[in-house]
């Protein structure tokens, strides 16, 4: 559940994935294409040859009619096997996901490994896995051994989350994977926090307020 | 141990205890030209004198105030210098606590994992150590099934052999016994001449001419002789039978082998097939506590296989019994020069169940059955055989076993 305090609500999203599948360029990217009211620094906590060792954070918010201040934290995961303890504390206590994949064909099973690595850890740190808010990214379309979306949709037909194919370098649909989840995080949240009656945000206000698109 | 989650929002005072906010309280208001004060994002106090109608800047960690720069003695320009640099200062920290506090959950993550892959390990571990005991109990429980299989065909083949020999003397007390038979009846004849002579005894000389009483007063002794003999041999059968089998003896006894072998070798010779001869070359022994009824059956059985195996070559042949005592040990040897045996028989000689004989003929137990009563013994047997030279038994036992 999202952490309430007195005037603010903070939802903490991870950007979880196999190693250098692009969490960290999501987030820089993100960094530049949103606008919304209250915009931190990425913090890159460690990195070692431009791997993440700890974990990079982006904050974003805004203030809702009522005064609220919506705080949303975005984290990633060190993506490199042996830091699955970091990667479980880092997970720990997430209101969402969105799930970066590798699209190149040699990467499926590190994919694959990785997923199941995030619903066993989501098991582990107490978090409901099937109805936890969450997105798969398909990242790095550009490359030429990319496996086709076709196949990828066809594979993934019988899952419930939704399906994002990007290409962060290039800053392609990063935006609208972030987009994705935040639908899926107010449907999941509005009710229980009462977000539209009491503080008079819409799933619109919510989306617009954390991208920063004129209404 | 409580974990500080590395995920949360510090505030001001957090990372800044009243030590550190002292350290670098003055120098601040220093550089401030004059006064300075830290206060929390609540406005409060932390550090240094708050003068009403000083500036304030916010000092901002992600996207909130997480506290205030007082100052009324600097410009604008240089309280937000300040308060940037200030910034730095907190924003330093938060990502050394944020770091530290981390990498505690993730070294009690990977603590607990190891610990429920530990308490996985001991399950399985318990697991095997229980099959193992299990197996352990199931394997002894065949062990003792097959120990009375064994128990029971030891038996068997002892009644086996037993019955055998009993035969054997059957055929042997027959002989005998036939012609003690027909002298009695011969001599019952001659008691009827006997009876015939009274009525005529007026013209004796003529009667006992017409009886030929002279041949039968000649004849009578030799039949009576005959029957003796023929007694006597029943008398020694019976005598070896009761020796061999020792159904009047105690099971241990102090014994010369000699004796045991010199009986084996009458039960034998008795039923001796044509063709095969045995040689006795028997040298003084000490005598040796032992089970003499089990060693009889041993040497019985050995010197049958010797002449089995002459039997089974079709030629004549001979087997010799030869024995003798050194310091070390007494040394028994039997040689026969039959068919022999090929190195795969030789190999599983002493395994029980095998044999070489049509099913009935034998229940593969003689030689297993035979070392298992020497190994008893404290002795050794160990077999030389060659395919078509024959096959030489070597038995030694310890001095004096018990």
């Amino acid at each position: 559940m999202p952490e309430e305090s007195p005037g603010s609500l903070t939802f903490k999203l991870v950007y979880y994935g196999p190693a250098q599948s692009g969490k960290t360029t999501n987030l820089l990217r993100l960094h530049d294409q949103l606008s919304p009211e209250l915009k931190g620094e990425v913090m890159t906590m460690e990195t070692k040859d431009d791997r993440t060792l700890f974990f990079d954070l982006l904050p974003l918010g805004f203030r809702a009619p009522s005064g609220l201040l919506i705080k949303l934290r975005l984290f990633t995961v060190p993506g490199q096997v042996a830091h699955d303890g970091t990667r479980k504390a880092v997970l720990s206590r997430a209101d969402g996901v969105v799930f970066v994949a590798d699209s190149a064909r040699n990467q499926e099973v590190n994919n694959g490994e990785a997923f199941q690595s995030m619903a066993d850890n989501c098991h582990r740190v107490g978090l409901d896995f099937e109805h936890l808010p969450l997105v798969v990214q398909f990242n790095k379309r550009d490359l030429p051994n990319a496996v086709p979306e076709t196949e990828i949709r066809d594979r993934w037909a019988n899952a419930p989350w939704p399906l994002c194919f990007a290409c962060a370098l290039q800053g392609k649909a990063v935006t609208e994977t972030f987009e994705t989840l935040l639908r899926l995080l107010y449907r999941h949240h509005a009710l229980p926090l009462a977000l539209a009656t009491t503080h008079g945000i819409s799933e619109e206000a919510f989306v617009t307020g954390l991208l920063g698109r004129s209404s | 141990m409580s974990v500080t989650d590395f995920d949360k929002e510090w505030q001001l005072g957090e990372l800044l205890d009243a030590a550190a906010l002292a350290r670098m309280g003055p120098p601040l208001a220093e550089l401030l030209e004059g006064d300075a004060a830290i206060l929390d994002r609540d406005g409060s106090p932390l550090w240094g004198t708050l003068i009403p109608g000083a500036r304030r800047e916010a000092l901002t960690l992600e996207i909130e105030p997480a506290g205030y720069l007082v100052s009324s003695s600097a410009s604008p320009r240089h309280l937000q210098a300040a308060a940037r640099l200030f910034m730095g200062l907190l924003r330093a920290e938060a990502r050394y606590r944020a770091a530290s506090a981390l990498h505690l959950e993730a070294v009690t993550q990977d603590f607990e994992t190891l610990k429920l892959e530990h308490a996985r390990l001991l399950a399985s571990e318990a697991r095997y150590r229980k099959l193992s005991e299990e197996l352990e109990e199931r394997v002894a429980v065949q062990v003792t099934t097959l120990k009375q299989r064994q128990e029971q065909l030891y038996q068997a083949e002892k009644l086996a052999s037993v019955g055998q020999l009993a035969a054997g003397m059957a055929h042997e007390i027959n002989n005998p016994l036939g012609f003690v038979r027909s002298n009695l009846g011969t001599l019952r004849l001659y008691l009827d001449k006997f009876a015939a002579l009274r009525p005529q005894l007026a013209d004796a000389q003529t009667a006992w001419q017409t009886l030929d009483l002279d041949y039968v007063l000649e004849d009578s002794p030799d039949l009576l002789r005959d029957c003796d003999g023929g007694l006597e041999r029943i008398a020694r059968i019976v005598a070896d039978l009761k020796s061999f089998s020792h159904v009047d003896r105690p099971e241990k006894a102090l014994a010369d082998l000699n004796t045991c072998l010199k009986h084996a070798v009458s039960v034998i010779e008795a039923s001796l097939p044509p063709g095969v001869e045995l040689i006795t070359d028997l040298n003084p022994l000490p005598c040796q506590q032992c089970n003499p009824g089990h060693l009889n059956q041993v040497f019985y059985s050995l010197i049958r296989n010797g002449i089995q195996a002459i039997q089974d070559s079709g030629h004549p042949g001979k087997v010799t019994i030869r024995s003798c005592a050194t310091p070390e040990d007494i040394r028994i040897l039997l040689h026969d020069n039959g068919i022999g045996m090929t190195a795969e028989q030789l190999a599983r000689a002493f395994e029980p169940f095998y044999t070489t004989r049509a099913v009935g003929n034998g229940t593969g137990l003689g030689l297993s059955t035979a070392r298992n009563i020497i190994l008893a013994h404290g002795g050794q047997i160990t077999l030389k055989s060659l395919p078509g030279q024959g096959t030489t038994v070597y038995l030694r036992f310890p001095h004096g076993h018990d």
